[in-house]
């Protein structure tokens, strides 16, 4: 357990944050347990390894969890990206994205969590940092996505 | 229009060109607009034919999606920009020192110097050693509202010394530089700001010009007047635009810390007092209560470009990516419109509103003209280039000298990943030599294949013209942002004719943010750069800002792209 997780679990305690949130806190934190967790680096360094493992990444799920719920099971993002553009949002780009690191036995990756206007998680993806070839990396998007009708 | 006398530059002269690339000086971009009025002469030294680069080779095809692929570029240099997306580049002679700065867009990243996580804002770069760029400062941008930063950002830059200002000494500007930058994007309180840059690892925030906005984006500066053209709207304001909700707040930032209010603007049927629920189209129906363009209200502008005390002329840009609509006006009448008498460009018919209620016949005062675009398209950018020289035209035509045309180059923007849902979006050279009916002559184009762009995740399509004056590439080159494309540079010697010459895809890295997708079914996210803008220095690098993260790659060109600039001779 890190600094950030026992903070967030504070505050749960303490009344800031829902119910769900507390459960979802509870539940990543006991789920993870101690040991496999390890200690995530700082946000924004990039390195560290299990920042954000297979474990705690199954309890964010398209569709349902909440940014509240997301910073209580993984702590802060390394990053935040969000494309509004041009005084509106664009075809759909007014997500905001959470990036988290990491690294596994294949290498670094990133950790890519797209909400949606009302903060609820609707992407999730484990990327690879360095993808060999065109592939693309597979992700889990929420059941009535918008971009589940996107077809092509 | 006139020249410099004793400028350091003529275009065509090979020697001073060879002079000019060997050592980096300081002077050029600084008497250009926005810094200065001048305007570079293009000096037609190549043959009639127009056959330039016939013998090129073909454009290569680029690497795979995970791969750099450049052609007839050089990267220089590199500085990862603390892993933020970048909007807006801009690089200045600050005293000697080279120093980028780059508008973000929103989001929040570490800020390494400090320690800590900071909204995006803007990103202070020393680049005076290419090779070597040195991160010194970031301004935060606006903190989150409930946890979104959907209103954050600070994705536009403008620089302007204080010894190019007007009455430098009375208003304490003379040794000081200021940013006017963009202080979030769309929300309840956005602005437009003031910062003291004297000292660029340092920056002191002065004022805020224009707050409580509701939309912010690109302005514009001349630094020699003072006047600056904010990109802005307020949901108090009245004003009525469709898509992207702003227009012009004209204000004369002479003394930065003392903003002057001049008057706001937009095309007729944005204002205020515009009876959309029953306007016409003014180009089918003319009247006293029409509206410009394809859709009602007209869509708002994107970013003005004016050039200046000598050209005295204003381009607009209206409808980002779609209904765009091109109004060049006439910028002392764009300014002093409302003023019943006084200086130049006064109108004795000036409403009594016309500050910040214009009649349309105020609206109308300045407007030289307007062209209408496919609603498919919008205009982003509007960058005119005076008096190119066309070389099939030297001889024979009209009263047999040789000809120039003056041109406006336009982008639409493209703004769907995998090109989904919206028409290609690509840029356009207009013939504004009659400036009353500007008309399109060629098509700046990138194919999607061979690439397949279309599918290689993010953004493909155009963005985002060149503004900087570099008197070398003026009226040789254009640059143009092509999001998952790159950097695209056309030959535009023969601007009738132009020809691809140069290219520079970035590769993704481990800051690169993904774009996703669901393709037949299957959701998938690529690691694919967008290149936002470029932007040139006044020592000819090129500046591609990657808008996914990845970073600003400093860039050089070589091959045929280099020869574009050169004499046949060279």
């Amino acid at each position: 357990m890190n600094g950030k997780e026992i903070l967030d679990l504070r505050q749960v305690v303490r009344g800031r944050a829902p119910g769900w949130a507390m459960a979802t806190a509870l539940c990543g934190l006991l789920s993870l347990g101690a040991a496999s967790a390890g200690t995530p680096a700082p946000p924004g360094s990039g390195e560290g390894a299990g920042t954000v493992s297979d474990r705690k990444l199954a309890h964010v799920t398209p569709g349902k969890s909440t940014k509240a719920q997301v910073q209580a099971l993984l702590g802060e993002p390394w990053r935040v990206v969000q494309f509004n553009d041009c005084g509106k949002a664009m075809d759909g780009q007014s997500d905001e994205t959470w990036d988290y690191r990491g690294r596994d036995s294949a290498g670094t990756f990133r950790v890519h969590i797209e909400f949606d206007e009302s903060g609820v998680t609707h992407l999730v993806a484990k990327i690879p940092d360095h993808v060999l070839g065109d592939k693309g990396t597979a992700a889990t998007i929420a059941p009535d996505e918008r971009m589940a009708k996107m077809g092509m | 229009m006139s020249i410099r006398k004793g400028s350091r530059f003529v275009i065509g002269s090979g020697l001073a060109i060879a002079l000019t690339l060997a050592s980096a000086t300081q002077v050029f971009a600084q008497v250009y607009p926005p810094y200065g009025p001048d305007i570079p002469v293009i000096t037609n030294a190549e043959p009639r034919s127009g056959a330039y680069n016939e013998d090129l080779a073909r454009e290569p095809a680029p690497n795979p999606w995970n791969e750099e692929s450049i052609w007839n570029m050089k990267v220089e240099g590199f500085n990862d920009n603390q892993a933020r997306p970048i909007y807006q580049p801009l690089i200045v002679d600050q005293d000697g020192r080279e120093i980028l700065y780059l508008g973000n867009l929103a989001g929040t990243a570490l800020n390494p110097l400090t320690g800590k996580q900071e909204s995006n804002g803007t990103s202070i770069v020393d680049v005076t050693d290419v090779k070597r760029p040195k991160f010194l400062f970031h301004i935060p941008g606006p903190a989150p509202i409930d946890a979104s930063y959907a209103a954050a950002g600070a994705q536009m830059a403008r620089v302007c010394g204080g010894n190019t200002l007007p009455n430098a000494s009375a208003n304490g500007t003379a040794g000081h530089w200021y940013l006017l930058r963009a202080f979030g994007n769309a929300g309840a309180d956005e602005s437009h700001q003031i910062w003291d840059v004297t000292q660029p690892a340092s920056p002191k925030f002065v004022t805020t010009v224009l707050g409580h906005l509701s939309n912010t984006h690109k302005s514009w500066w001349e630094c020699d007047t003072g006047i600056a053209y904010l990109v802005a709207g307020s949901k108090s304001d009245g004003w009525q635009q469709s898509g992207s909700t702003q227009h012009l707040y004209i204000y004369d930032l002479s003394n930065p810390a003392k903003p002057v209010f001049i008057r706001q603007f937009g095309l007729v049927g944005q204002q205020p007092t515009a009876p959309v629920a029953t306007a016409q189209p003014c180009t089918t129906a003319p009247s006293d209560t029409c509206y410009e363009g394809t859709t009602n209200p007209p869509a708002g502008i994107h970013g003005p470009i004016s050039m200046g005390t000598t050209v005295d002329r204003v381009y607009m840009p209206y409808g980002v990516s779609s209904e765009g609509v091109i109004q060049i006006d006439d910028r002392l009448k764009l300014i002093n419109g409302c003023r019943r008498s006084g200086p130049a460009g006064s109108n004795t018919n000036a409403s009594l509103n016309c500050a910040n209620s214009p009649t349309q016949a105020d609206l109308l005062w300045p407007q030289i003209s307007w062209i209408t675009m496919n609603p498919e398209n919008g205009a982003h950018s509007s960058m005119p280039i005076f008096n190119v020289p066309i070389p099939e035209e030297q001889a024979n035509y009209l009263n047999g000298q040789p000809q120039s045309k003056s041109l406006l180059f336009v982008s639409s923007e493209g703004t769907a990943n995998n090109c989904y849902g919206q028409a290609p979006h690509d840029a356009w050279i207009l013939d504004i030599a009659n400036e009353a009916t500007p008309w399109p002559i060629a098509t700046l184009n990138v194919p999607q294949y061979p690439g397949n762009f279309c599918g290689k995740g993010a953004r493909f399509g155009a963005h985002a013209v060149t503004e900087t004056i570099y008197p070398p590439y003026y009226g040789k080159i254009i640059s143009v942002s092509w999001f998952n494309a790159g950097v695209r540079v056309w030959d535009i010697r023969d601007p009738k004719n132009p020809k691809p010459v140069a290219y520079y895809i970035q590769a993704p890295n481990e800051n690169t943010e993904s774009s996703c997708s669901t393709i037949n079914g299957t959701t998938k996210c690529f690691n694919a750069t967008m290149n936002d803008y470029v932007e040139y220095d006044d020592r000819g690098y090129l500046y591609a800002a990657d808008r996914a993260g990845t970073g600003v790659t400093i860039l050089s060109l070589t091959g045929e792209a280099r020869n574009a600039i050169l004499p046949p001779s060279e």
